[in-house]
């Protein structure tokens, strides 16, 4: 005699929530930082922004700080670091 | 009533339901009871709940939680059909804008909600408001609040280290509920002070850090007592968060008296907190943040509570002992406690 239980899950299937294929190289390429407005950061993503252009040869740097570092990044936010071919986006402090 | 809609797995028996469960990461790390549909659904209809009403939507990433999951949710915990209609309101509650409920799922600050329920329904579930009140013991206490945990984890997506992003997160975090001591208190029910008509059946649930426990078992003065809380508030704000918010304070019968007998309403602890938890930014100096105490005018004075009402005052836990505690907001006014009607 077995039993039937039921999936707890919203979604048995999941989301599309996947990290996408790192790029081969960072070399000529657009990157996208995202600030998550604490009070590091600005002063992390400088040093990185340098890290990636100097050693990694990245072309240019987008960057855009978040209003609010407890709440997600507005949509118009996230739509201009679309064009970015990768993005970093960090937690913490 | 419906169909219900949730996928099933075929097990041998309720250990190899446990297994699958663990093995899927759908469980908290504790065993479950094997949520089987005759069992669902009998807790369905004893709440009147269709399968797919939808007890609240998630305001950032618009997840709609149909009844039928929060159902799973209390069987797995360990709830009885009778509790799940204060797991209900405790949802819709979080599902309120100010509550901030993806912020407070997702933060490196690892909060929990915890859920103080007042009104008839405390006595007719048999829920705990006295001895180790905030430990465990009780079930309707500890399922309620475990419920709460399942629902955030499967239906939610709340997986640490996934949306989850706590650095330590909290043992509030398997569980935090409680009754309040009303038949004991001399004070207002949380929920009447609230708004909620006397003699309702309510909940306030509030993101919480871990409490932090205080001792005043030396005076008859309720002002001594009314400054120990605000001392434990006055270091949280120093060594955790400066920014001002809801913080909840239990306080036990033995303080009960000394404030009954001086004649101090919940209002007037309210307000004599509100004047004394207050730091300046220059005190961050003291604690190990000096780094960031020039930012800004550091004689600049920070108050704990936006106003006395900022203040839930909790009547709770056994009747001896000077023992009681604050619970720190997660992020100050980030996520504001929210309360309720339970539909009974």
């Amino acid at each position: 005699m077995t039993i039937k239980v039921l999936d707890p899950r919203l979604s048995p299937e999941g989301e599309a929530a996947r990290l996408a294929a790192p790029l081969a190289s960072l070399d000529g390429a657009l990157v996208g930082l995202l600030d998550n407005a604490k009070i590091g950061t600005a002063r992390f993503y400088d040093h990185l922004e340098a890290m990636l252009r100097e050693r990694f040869g990245v072309r240019e740097v987008i960057r855009r700080r978040k209003p609010d570092s407890s709440r997600p990044a507005p949509a118009d936010l996230l739509g201009e670091l679309s064009a970015a071919d990768a993005i970093v986006s960090g937690i913490g402090d | 009533m419906e169909p219900l809609q949730s996928h099933q797995y075929e097990v041998a028996d309720a250990f190899e339901a446990n297994e699958l469960f663990q093995r899927n990461g759908w469980t908290d790390g504790l065993p479950i009871v094997p949520p089987t549909e005759p069992i669902v659904a009998h807790f369905l209809e004893s709440a009147g709940l269709a399968p797919d009403a939808i007890v609240g939507i998630e305001p950032v990433r618009r997840r709609r939680i149909p009844a039928e999951k929060v159902a799973i949710a209390a069987v797995m915990a360990g709830c009885r059909p009778e509790y799940l209609p204060v797991v209900v309101a405790t949802i819709k509650a979080m599902c309120e804008p100010e509550f901030g409920l993806h912020g407070v799922t997702a933060s490196t600050g690892g909060s929990a909600p915890f859920v103080v329920v007042n009104g008839p329904v405390r006595l007719s579930l048999g829920m705990n408001a006295t001895h180790n009140v905030l430990g465990n013991g009780s079930r309707p206490n500890a399922t309620i609040g475990r419920a709460l945990r399942l629902v955030i984890l499967n239906v939610l997506g709340g997986i640490p280290g996934q949306l989850d992003r706590s650095t330590l997160g909290h043992p509030g975090k398997f569980t935090f509920c409680l009754a309040e001591d009303e038949e004991d208190s001399p004070w207002l029910p949380l929920a009447t002070e609230r708004g909620m008509p006397p003699g309702a059946s309510a909940i306030t649930v509030l993101a919480v850090e871990s409490p932090h426990q205080v001792m005043n078992e030396w005076t008859h003065e309720p002002r001594d007592i009314a400054e120990t809380y605000a001392a434990a508030i006055r270091a949280n704000m120093l060594t955790y968060s400066i920014w001002a918010g809801n913080y909840a304070v239990v306080v036990p019968k033995q303080h009960r008296q000394i404030f009954a007998e001086a004649g101090w309403s919940k209002k007037d602890l309210r307000e004599c907190v509100y004047e004394r938890a207050r730091v300046s930014r220059r005190e961050w100096r003291t604690v190990g943040k000096s780094a960031v105490a020039p930012r800004k005018d550091e004689d600049a004075v920070y108050t704990a509570l936006r106003s006395p009402d900022d203040l839930l005052v909790i009547a709770a836990g056994g009747p001896a002992g000077g023992f009681g505690a604050i619970l720190p907001p997660w992020y100050g006014r980030k996520s504001l406690a929210v309360t309720k009607g339970i539909d009974a």
